[in-house]
């Protein structure tokens, strides 16, 4: 019956995938179980993206009935059953930018991939991330921004987590952001959609 | 400073005026003019270049206008744009969903759209019935805090009861209702004196040598999906109602279509200027796929542009993001009809797919004009737009983005001299 719930999701059949994580639950699956189906469902909507055959209705509508399913699980985990994670990513709009597609996109794709990612939405100025990453000991830090206006940010956000001395690793991206920026803001890499984002996020949690 | 003297600069200002906008209409009409025209928007540039905020560049009229008189006299455009309009209304009204230098911002911010969703998938029924309706009395006080009060106004059609209505006239001295009228009456006010602004802007600079760039001034509409998206639901709203009510997403498309058309055309003739921008936004690669394309985005955007076209206006198309996978759809349109500006589409590929249909603008990005970059890969890259995307005509200089924003002048000088150079048709 799990597949039953996989195929409801990669359908985009929201109703059906509602109903079939409800009564999975109240039929004793494990949760866990629940949520391993909804992972492997997110990730044929992921290799789907990658492959250009679905875009960017079809990633909300998932993370729709993602945090719907996981609603419906939350009262069946038992405390401190949680699944393990790749590693822990910081990621926001860097200061002066208040764009958010590019970021929920990436940031939902490192989610689906296993990785935490910390939003810190949008116009997030530098000491906020160097703050973050100190606080959760993340490895990796994401900065994303579409206007031009973003790049001086991005520079000032990369020497102030360099002057803090912290071992990160930081990816920029969205907009006009190519390689000229990346050398630029003295960022380790860029990343030109949401799954190169993934791979390396990949590459530097080992 | 490097710059060397633009070929004609020795000739009379009235001259130079008239063979500028003769290059661009040609560009425009897709013929090919003496050279490759060069438009340059000169957006916060101006500000960064005269040492002042961008806050500044909007409260000081006559400092934008004397960068501006200097920019021009520098570079040497074809045509050239300022700043964007001006924050004045959205500061009168409340407005929630823009940000600019000095209204939600520092005074150094660029002005930004913060889309949010405020209507609702639930408000589908209302808005169908009776949009105005929707729109006055729900869509405007929530997006605007200044108008909050219109809430409070009896339904619209309730003026067709003529005099009996006039009983119900009590609300509108009601103090919300009060301040919401008089912060349209401001924002009428701010817009008038900006409207004032644009046009002696316009006669000081051709009075310089520099032909009004009219192409902004006709009017300003959104592809129906756009619409829908941008100022209404948002782009999380309507990607989910395209997936959860299709229906009433298409239905909503074909209603605004209407005034939307009619809109563009009534403006045009008004202003007497036979232009519309239509700048578009979720209907690029990647956002959605071609199925969607084709039911959502493209006949309805498609139908607009005919529209206007019989109406004798050429729509001004500006392709934001990536069309590389859509371009054949373009070359749908009627030849000579209509203007595109790229974004990011592979511009090479766009003069081979569309420029036979239609005039090409864009080509510079704005990242080869960042300080750092080396001048040569300046004049190399326009060098190759001018002998490819130039060829034959129908092309228009610009950056990718349309604004300079954040560019080194220098460069800008570079690139400028390069299109004189390498833009000449012999």
């Amino acid at each position: 019956m799990t597949q039953k719930l996989i195929d409801a999701i990669t359908e985009m059949n929201e109703a059906e995938a509602l109903k079939l994580a409800n009564e999975l639950l109240d039929g004793g699956t494990p949760p866990l179980d629940v949520l391993d189906a909804c992972r492997k469902a997110m990730e044929v909507i992921g290799e789907r993206f990658e492959a250009g055959d679905c875009f960017v209705p079809e990633l909300i509508l998932a993370g729709e009935m993602m945090s719907q399913i996981s609603e419906a699980i939350k009262p069946h985990l038992k405390q401190g059953e949680a699944d393990q994670k790749l590693g822990k990513v910081v990621f926001g709009t860097v200061e002066g930018d208040i764009h958010d597609i590019a970021k929920d996109i990436v940031a939902f794709m490192l989610d689906i991939n296993g990785f935490e990612v910390i939003d810190l939405g949008v116009d997030v100025p530098p000491k906020k991330f160097v703050d973050t990453v100190k606080a959760t000991g993340a490895t990796i830090v994401g900065l994303s921004g579409f206007l031009t206006l973003a790049y001086d940010p991005m520079k000032a956000t990369v020497e102030a987590l360099k002057e803090a001395g912290l071992d990160v690793k930081v990816m920029i991206g969205g907009g006009q952001v190519d390689e000229n920026i990346r050398e630029y803001t003295g960022a380790d890499a860029y990343g030109k959609d949401a799954m190169a984002a993934v791979a390396l996020a990949k590459q530097w949690a080992g | 400073m490097t710059s060397s003297k633009a070929p004609d600069a020795d000739k009379p200002a009235e001259q130079l005026a008239a063979e500028r906008n003769q290059r661009v209409a040609d560009a425009v009409q897709l013929k090919q003019p003496d050279r490759v025209p060069l438009l340059l928007g000169m957006g916060y540039l101006l500000a960064e270049m005269g040492g002042i905020t961008k806050q500044e560049l909007y409260e000081n009229p006559d400092k934008a206008q004397a960068l501006l008189e200097e920019a021009a006299l520098r570079f040497q455009p074809d045509a050239l744009m300022g700043a964007w309009h001006t924050p004045g209304p959205s500061k009168a009204l409340g407005d929630r969903m823009t940000k600019w230098p000095g209204y939600g911002l520092e005074s150094n911010g660029s002005f930004q759209f913060n889309e949010r969703e405020f209507m609702k998938a639930e408000d589908y029924d209302a808005f169908l019935e009776d949009p105005a309706d929707w729109a006055i009395r729900v869509y405007l006080p929530r997006a605007f805090s200044k108008l909050e009060g219109l809430a409070m106004l009896p339904p619209l059609g309730m003026a067709l009861f003529g005099y009996y209505n006039t009983l119900n006239f009590g609300v509108l001295s009601a103090p919300p209702v009060v301040e919401a009228f008089e912060a349209i009456g401001e924002a009428a006010k701010r817009t008038a004196e900006w409207g004032a602004r644009m046009v002696a802007s316009a006669q000081r600079l051709a009075a310089l040598g520099f032909p009004p760039f009219t192409m902004l001034a006709g009017s300003l509409i959104e592809a129906p999906f756009d619409f829908m998206s941008d100022t209404l639901r948002g782009m999380r709203g309507v990607f989910l109602d395209m997936l959860r009510i299709p229906d009433k997403l298409l239905a909503a498309e074909a209603k605004v279509s209407r005034f939307l058309i009619r809109h563009a055309i009534t403006n045009c003739k008004a202003v007497g200027v036979p232009y519309t921008f239509i700048p578009l936004h979720r209907g690029s690669d990647g956002f959605m796929s071609l199925k969607q394309f084709e039911k959502f985005y493209w006949p309805q955007l498609k139908d607009m542009i005919l529209q206007l076209i019989d109406a004798g206006i050429t729509p001004w198309v500006y392709y934001e993001g990536v069309w590389d996978e859509r371009l054949a759809y373009l070359a749908e349109l009627p030849k000579g009809k209509t203007a595109g500006s790229f974004q990011d589409s592979d511009i090479f590929k766009v003069k081979e797919v569309v420029g036979d249909t239609m005039c090409i603008m864009g080509g510079m990005p704005l990242s080869l004009l960042k300080p750092g970059t080396d001048p040569e890969k300046v004049r190399e890259r326009t060098q190759r737009l001018c002998e490819e995307v130039g060829k034959g005509g129908g092309f228009v200089m610009t950056t990718n983005v349309m604004e300079l924003e954040g560019c080194d002048p220098d460069l800008v000088d570079v690139w400028a001299n390069a299109t004189r150079e390498y833009g000449v048709y012999t």
